[in-house]
């Protein structure tokens, strides 16, 4: 029953559509296998490509070295640091405000207010697995016009954006005062609910609600490496580890 | 298939290989991830698709086509634009969404405005945003994104 529930809870969008056909089956029967029939052709459509974008994102999380990329940026770093932020947000996974704690952390590394720019627009708007999914449904001509048009803009805008804000303008860290309870914390309004923090440490993190929650705030022997795995594999980097 | 698709599949399963070869257990990892990432929006994505086929029965594409093709192109897109803004659903679902009302003849030109705001915009993550990088930070970004996605998209309907 509880499973029920939090499936119910979790899903709120298709139990909504769902009832609207059931509201259709009854009301006007007559448009219940059409619409069915509509829905099928893009299911089919987005079978095509969800296999490949699954994929294509686990490779590129496993393999794309983004403490390199990361690196490389700097106060000074010029072009080359802009053309890492357009790599960086090219390949990625995950809604834009995903990137902002990845952002913060770059900040703090003295990346460039341009380049921050450039990071979380191309992360929002052409990022790979999205062209995929854009030219499969729209076709590849209008991918590819939509993604030289708003690359430009995208540079033009990182530009812009630092002739008006300074880095002085920016908030600065408060990650000293949110560590209180404990030497584990989550910032869980970016997770993304990969659930992998609680594959790998089960015994500190569990899965509540499709976000990540600390369960333990005890350290036993040992327990260091597994924290410190989570920390590097979480996908969105929220997870603070103070020891 | 479409050869774009397929080309998709070769490169990615070729990749896929060469990264089994290489550290079989750091790619079942992240295929896991990944995977956990997507059954958390699988719900979301197929009550869209069910929406879309709703939508297509109901509203017939000639209603589409009079509202959004023939109505004031700046009005709608500038209406589509806003649309974006408010709105949070992954791009993923607006690319079939979009598809289905470019295929029942909407014009594309408000239809670009929407799926860039929808992704660069963020009216419901402002706050967020306000709290990682300031006030003025975000409304800059914010209100430029707007204003490129309208230049895009009126660049777009010139172009295609």
């Amino acid at each position: 029953m509880t499973f029920l529930r939090s499936q119910l809870k979790n899903n709120r969008f298709l139990m909504i559509v769902i009832l609207a056909y059931v509201a259709v089956g009854i009301f006007a029967p007559n448009k219940f296998l059409p619409s069915l029939g509509n829905t099928w052709y893009y299911v089919k459509e987005m079978l095509m490509i969800m296999p490949v974008i699954l994929l294509l994102t686990s490779l590129i999380s496993a393999w794309v070295p983004k403490e390199t990329i990361e690196n490389a940026f700097g106060k000074n770093s010029g072009l080359k640091g802009s053309l890492f932020a357009f790599l960086l947000g090219s390949f990625s996974a995950g809604p834009i405000y995903a990137a902002f704690p990845v952002c913060k952390m770059l900040l703090s590394k003295g990346a460039s207010i341009a380049n921050i720019v450039i990071i979380l627009s191309t992360w929002a708007v052409i990022k790979i697995p999205m062209l995929i999914t854009e030219s499969k449904f729209l076709g590849p001509e209008f991918m590819l016009v939509r993604w030289i048009l708003t690359t430009l803009a995208i540079f033009l805008m990182g530009y812009i954006t630092s002739r008006f804000v300074k880095s002085a303008d920016l908030p600065a860290d408060d990650e000293a005062a949110a560590a209180l309870d404990g030497p584990l914390a989550v910032n869980t309004d970016y997770c993304l609910g990969c659930g992998l923090c609680a594959k790998i440490a089960p015994s500190h993190f569990k899965m509540v609600d499709k976000k990540a929650a600390v369960i333990s705030q005890t350290l036993s022997p040992g327990d260091g490496l597994a924290i410190k795995d989570a920390v590097a594999k979480c996908p969105a980097q929220i997870i603070r580890f103070y020891c | 298939m479409d050869v774009f698709t397929l080309i998709f599949w070769v490169i990615t399963l070729v990749w896929l290989g060469f990264s089994l070869k290489k550290d079989k257990d750091k790619t079942l990892k992240a295929i896991k991830m990944s995977g956990g990432m997507m059954k958390g929006i699988a719900g979301d994505i197929l009550g869209i698709l069910l929406l879309i086929g709703l939508l297509l029965t109901f509203v017939p594409p000639e209603t589409i086509k009079a509202t959004i093709g023939q109505a004031n192109e700046v009005v709608s897109t500038v209406l589509f634009a806003l649309l974006g803004s408010i709105t949070l659903i992954p791009a993923f679902v607006a690319f079939p969404l979009v598809a289905s009302l470019v295929d029942a003849g909407a014009s594309i030109v408000p239809v670009v405005a929407f799926l860039t705001t929808l992704t660069m915009v963020g009216v419901v993550t402002f706050p967020l945003e306000k709290r990682e990088f300031g006030l003025k930070f975000t409304l800059i970004r914010n209100s430029l994104s707007f204003a490129f996605a309208l230049v895009i998209a009126l660049a777009m309907g010139v172009i295609l």
